[in-house]
């Protein structure tokens, strides 16, 4: 038996990142130098005391599974409980392949019921931030809601991607709308729900249409129009969904222009952990220089790199300049090459002399390379 | 399945000075993300090792948290994996290598072992090895036993033996004259030895420059691509940091930075380690900085060794130089503004008045501290001979009462300021003015006097003290004296020599005004050693590895226990000697010489000594020379034994100057009747001019049974004569083997007090001096090269003042 067990959803392609998740679940695309996006839902979670985590995969998972193997680096590998992967099956009468987040949970009610918990806490597993679900679960309780949304403020130009909640003086949701065209609130949904058991098993086994697909769309609705007790939590630190390339570049440049992002580089703050790859620390050689950047492990900087974020192991040769970019792993740069505003793709091989100084943030790929930008002789 | 296990020798101490008082030196970090240990666990994974036995020795935690449960390296296993095994006779002192007697401790291990293969190899080595080519070629060679040797050809104590062999010598380790695979390869006749020098970087880190040196390695390209191989991985315990952030201003060259740190000044040729903060302004450069480790805004670091979690404070400056790089203790706080106010007080001190080494050590403390810029004083009683000679120099300070007993005494101070240096004299007709210095039956009131006197001039002084530094015993009673007055200042005792305590009268604590005196004290004696122990707020002694003796009975007696429990507090600081003494501009011996023409002149001091001693003349003899207190202490239990086996051996000849015990003086004239013509013997102490000794002999025989540092191998050393030392205390800790192969080390040393060991090497040395004319000068080179001064002493010192 376990008070609260959490579930993470890796279920959508992420089609909006382009050739980043060609070959990459989303949760594992990489973040902030050393770290990809599943990192801080793993360590939340880690640090949050939770034990249990049931990670529906669906779209390209060996990659993720590969990296999350048995969750040791975030400290989740546990006798009883730890991290499960629920990849999608087909029974005998008729072929499920899961149609939706919230049709995964269903199809897995069994592991969530062998725990017996008394809450459900159902997560995205590629969102940018730090939090404590245990203050989440407090505000649950004392709402003495059935299911509880955490929420946070968006740009109101933005708001449109997300799901926009309206709420009474009690923090209670009174209204839903699903990535509406014109918001009227800027409160949006986090992806994030935290249920009471027994309100998940009747939402899924007294409801015979199985049409709740999805959370968000079908399953947030369906509890408004029947009366649950529906509460917000309300979260108001750094909180990014990197659903874009042109978001996923903001926030490694969020990260590099505040030298207290989430905390990271303090050891009085709750760590995020991130699977360690064995590699040397990285050096920056003569000739190399490095400002305002973040740098991981394994790197080699022969050359000028500015205002960027640097994974592991990428080169970046003698006379080159990376200037407010983003540079995947296993990168290599040559010599006396310009990149400026570019996120590079992992694995990539710049040649030398190449040039591109972007306006607007290009997404550089070893099949776009030289269409984007070119060769100086 | 390999045929290999591996045997991990974790436990020699090495010469680290402070980066060992938590850890064994297989836990040292390197490289800024690794620990020692990772290379040789690595290495065992990438040669499909499962095998492994690690022999750890001291403090060992860290070094079993970084390996847990071996997993990082594949090596928890359910059969096999790695063990742990800690030795069983905690009284057996530390070697420089494991010893048979240590693996026997744990025999079963072997015997379980299903491989047929030992490698054993030590836990503090840098390289990128695959251990079964090793075997490969010990197969190939059909040989008994191969040693492997670093690409600069040094010793690397790595051996492959078959465990049958290994364990014949397991199991008799009290019969054999082996103490350890080194020996055996060296010595041992029949075997059929192989030698593989491999080519790649490959470094045993035994000493805190030599850990300075390899790490600097790492930032050339050539080592990096030897040491860290795509295929063959090193690996290291799993951390979580976030990746390393620059800012604005950073500027970083040639310098290698791990996950988590955060540069906002200057790095230049460094290695910075995990989560380690430099903050705008500071410039780090040469140094090596450890995990967590703070450099503050403006502070300047060259040169440095800086163990974990070091705070720098701003506007500090820490400069070491290339040949005594500063070394940090574990969350010290550095900072070199500091004002620093000294008061060293001892019954002597150099050039007022001698009469051992202790009066050289406290006199040249005193210089160095002001050359340092710190505030330096000393004081002293005032003995008549000091009034005598000095009587234009000594200005009257002040004069005060003192009460000791239920009497009061008249006392003066005076000073005499040289160089910034101040010394301040205690004058008092009742306890002082006296023919000698020692050796009266009252000596503990003389003593204790002093320290109640010293106390009533604090405020008298040009500055008041941060620190009192007091010297053996005699100040003994002058921490508790602070104590019980209430007075904060911090001390340090230093422990010279641990035979002389001062014990007297239990009443002379309640003249001093300690109430309930039983207390402080047992068996009824006021023993002015222990209470000063017990007392100061650190204490050391003259050397690392008699500091790590006297954990033992052997070595501390009846104050075992009171070491023991401050053994936290307790450091080891190695004396060194004064900067004039050496050949070159030596006046009483018959040719001046240095490294340029060493040899000719050795040669003509040689026969001088030869004439003077009246003894054969002639360079084809080995001069054995000895300038001692000759007293059991200096090993002549097992000399006279020695000496009466080498003496057979007609090119030996033997000197020796000196005096002492009456049981020994005759034993050494029985030696001289049976060997009249290579025997001499001196017994006038003329401790002034021994200078003929140390210039004439080819070696110096010095072994002690216990030495807590030494200045006579020190001398000889500087004069190119070789000394033959018993491995102990400051011997150890100055003296390093020869070794043939890599043509390093300065001496000869032994590890067992007894004759056969003693003429083990003896032989050895002569064999050398008469078969291999190279080797024999290379050591005197190595000999004159060593570099023991105490300006570094004074260094560690301050070191040392600025963590109370």
């Amino acid at each position: 038996m376990k008070k609260i067990i959490s579930m993470i959803l890796v279920g959508g392609r992420g089609t909006r990142l382009g050739d980043i998740t060609k070959t990459t679940a989303k949760p594992a695309v990489s973040f902030g130098a050393k770290y990809r996006l599943i990192d801080f839902t793993l360590s939340n979670i880690s640090n949050s005391n939770i034990d249990v985590c049931g990670i529906v995969t669906q779209y390209e998972p060996f990659e993720l599974m590969n990296y999350i193997g048995s969750g040791a680096s975030w400290d989740l590998d546990y006798i009883d409980g730890g991290i499960r992967f629920l990849t999608p099956y087909s029974q005998a009468e008729d072929v499920l392949w899961q149609k939706g987040t919230a049709h995964a949970i269903k199809q897995y009610f069994r592991f969530i019921k062998d725990y017996q918990p008394e809450y459900i806490l159902i997560l995205s597993g590629d969102h940018i931030y730090k939090m404590d679900y245990n203050l989440m679960l407090k505000h649950h309780v004392a709402a003495k809601a059935e299911v509880t949304i955490a929420a946070t403020t968006v740009n109101f130009k933005e708001a449109s991607r997300f799901g926009i909640l309206e709420i009474n003086e009690k923090n209670q949701l009174t209204t839903f709308y699903e990535k509406p065209d014109n918001p009227v609130s800027n409160l949006a949904s986090m992806g994030i729900y935290l249920f009471s058991y027994k309100a998940l098993e009747r939402v899924f086994f007294d409801d015979n249409d199985n049409q709740l697909i999805d959370f968000g769309r079908n399953i947030i609705p369906y509890c408004l129009n029947h009366n649950y007790d529906v509460s917000v939590y309300k979260f108001n630190d750094y909180w990014r969904d990197v659903g874009t390339v042109e978001s996923l570049y903001r926030a490694n440049m969020e990260m590099v222009e505040d030298p207290d992002f989430l905390g990271l580089n303090s050891s009085k703050n709750l760590p995020i952990f991130s699977k360690s790859l064995n590699l040397q620390p990285h050096a920056v050689l003569e000739g190399g220089s490095v400002t305002s950047s973040v740098i991981a492990d394994g790197s080699l900087i022969c050359g000028k790199v500015r205002h960027s974020t640097i994974s592991y192991q990428v080169t970046v040769g003698k006379g080159s300049v990376v200037e407010d970019s983003v540079i995947f792993p296993n990168v290599t740069i040559g010599k006396n090459s310009v990149l400026k505003k570019v996120v590079i793709d992992k694995g990539v091989i710049i040649p030398d002399n190449y040039y591109i100084d972007a306006k607007k943030v290009v997404l550089i790929t070893q099949n776009n390379l030289f269409e984007v930008g070119e060769v100086h002789e | 399945m390999s045929s290999l296990f591996l045997v991990v020798d974790a436990t020699s101490s090495g010469n680290f000075a402070k980066l060992t008082r938590h850890r064994v030196p297989g836990a040292i970090p390197f490289g800024g993300k690794y620990r020692l240990i990772d290379f040789t666990l690595s290495n065992c994974k990438n040669s499909g090792i499962n095998n492994v036995a690690i022999f750890p020795y001291g403090n060992y935690r860290s070094l079993s948290d970084h390996i847990g449960s071996g997993d990082r390296w594949d090596l928890s296993r359910r059969h096999d994996g790695i063990f742990i095994l800690p030795p069983k006779n905690l009284s057996l002192t530390i070697e420089s290598e494991i010893s048979f007697q240590r693996m026997y401790e744990h025999s079963e291990y072997f015997y379980r072992s299903n491989q047929e293969y030992a490698l054993v190899t030590p836990a503090n080595m840098v390289w990128n090895v695959d251990y079964k080519d090793f075997l490969k070629i010990h197969l190939d060679n059909n040989s008994d036993i191969t040693e492997v040797l670093s690409d600069m050809r040094k010793v690397l104590k790595t051996y492959i033996i078959s465990k049958k062999l290994l364990l014949e010598y397991i199991e008799n380790y009290d019969q054999i004259a082996f103490r350890n695979l080194s020996d055996v390869f060296d010595y041992a006749p029949g075997l059929k030895k192989h030698t593989i020098v491999i080519d790649t970087f490959s470094y045993n880190i035994n000493s805190a420059k030599e850990l300075y040196e390899a790490n600097m390695q790492l930032l050339l390209p050539e080592v990096r691509q030897q040491l860290f191989l795509e295929e063959r991985p090193i690996f290291s315990k799993e951390t979580m940091s976030a990746p390393s952030r620059y800012g604005d201003f950073a500027n970083v060259k040639n310098s290698i930075i791990a996950s988590g740190a955060v540069i906002e000044g200057e790095v230049i040729n460094s290695i910075i380690g995990r989560k380690v903060k430099i903050h705008y302004g500071a410039k780090v450069a040469n140094s090596i900085i450890m995990n967590q480790s703070i450099i503050e805004s403006d502070a300047v670091v060259e040169y440095s060794v800086f163990d974990k979690e070091t705070k720098v404070l701003a506007n500090s400056v820490v400069t070491g130089d290339e040949y005594e790089i500063f070394v940090s203790e574990k969350k010290q706080i550095v900072t070199s503004h500091q004002r620093l106010a000294i008061l060293q007080l001892s019954a002597e001190c150099y050039p007022f008045i001698k009469t051992g080494g202790l009066a050289d050590v406290v006199g040249a403390l005193a210089e160095e501290f002001s050359e340092l810029g710190k505030k330096s004083q000393v004081m002293l009683p005032l003995y008549p001979q000091i009034k005598e000679k000095y009587n234009l120099l000594l200005e009257l300070k002040v004069s005060n009462s003192v009460i000791y007993g239920n009497k009061k005494y008249r006392v003066n101070l005076y000073s005499v300021v040289n160089s910034n240096t101040v010394y301040y004299f205690v004058e008092s007709y009742d306890f002082f003015d006296r023919e000698k210095i020692y050796g009266y039956e009252d000596d503990g009131d003389r003593f204790a006097f002093f320290s109640v006197a010293a106390l009533s001039f604090l405020d008298a002084l040009e500055e008041k003290p941060d620190i009192i530094h007091i010297h053996d015993w005699h100040l003994g009673l002058l921490p508790l004296i602070l104590k019980t007055r209430g007075l904060k200042i911090k001390t340090l005792m230093t422990i010279h020599n641990l035979e002389y305590q001062g014990v007297y009268d239990l009443s002379i604590l309640e003249k001093v005004g300690i109430n309930n005196p039983w207390q402080y004290t047992r068996l009824n004696k006021a023993n002015f050693m222990e209470i000063g122990l017990n007392h100061a707020t650190k204490i050391s002694t003259v050397s690392e590895t008699y500091k790590d003796e006297l954990k033992y009975e052997y070595y501390s007696r009846n104050l075992v226990e009171t070491i023991n429990k401050r053994y936290r507090d307790f450091y080891g600081i190695l004396n060194g000697i004064k900067k004039d003494i050496g050949p070159e501009d030596d006046l009483e011996i018959a040719m001046k010489y240095n490294l340029v023409n060493v040899f000719s002149a050795k040669k003509i001091n040689k026969v001088d000594l030869q004439n003077k001693m009246g003894i054969l003349e002639g360079n084809e003899f080995f001069v054995l020379g000895m300038v001692t207190r000759i007293v059991e202490q200096k090993g002549f239990e097992i000399i006279i034994p020695a000496l009466h086996q080498i003496l057979e051996n007609s090119l030996i000849e033997f000197v020796i100057l000196g005096t002492g015990d009456k049981l020994y003086l005759e034993q050494l004239r029985q030696l001289k009747e049976r060997f009249p013509d290579r025997v001499s013997i001196n017994l006038e102490y003329d401790a002034t001019k021994p200078q003929y000794i140390y210039a004439g002999a080819d070696a110096f025989l010095m072994p002690s049974r216990y030495e807590p540092c030494g200045i006579g191998q020190m001398v000889a050393l500087k004069y190119g004569t070789i000394p033959i030392v018993r491995q102990t205390g400051g011997l150890n800790d100055t003296i390093e083997n020869f070794d043939v192969s890599s043509k390093r080390g300065n001496g000869f040393k032994f590890f067992n007090y007894d004759t056969r060991d003693l003429v083990f090497q003896l032989n050895n040395a002569f064999n050398l001096f008469s078969n291999s004319k190279f080797d024999w000068q290379q050591i005197i080179i190595n000999a004159m090269n060593s570099r023991f001064s105490l300006s570094d002493s004074a260094r560690k010192y301050l070191e040392l003042y600025q963590i109370i």
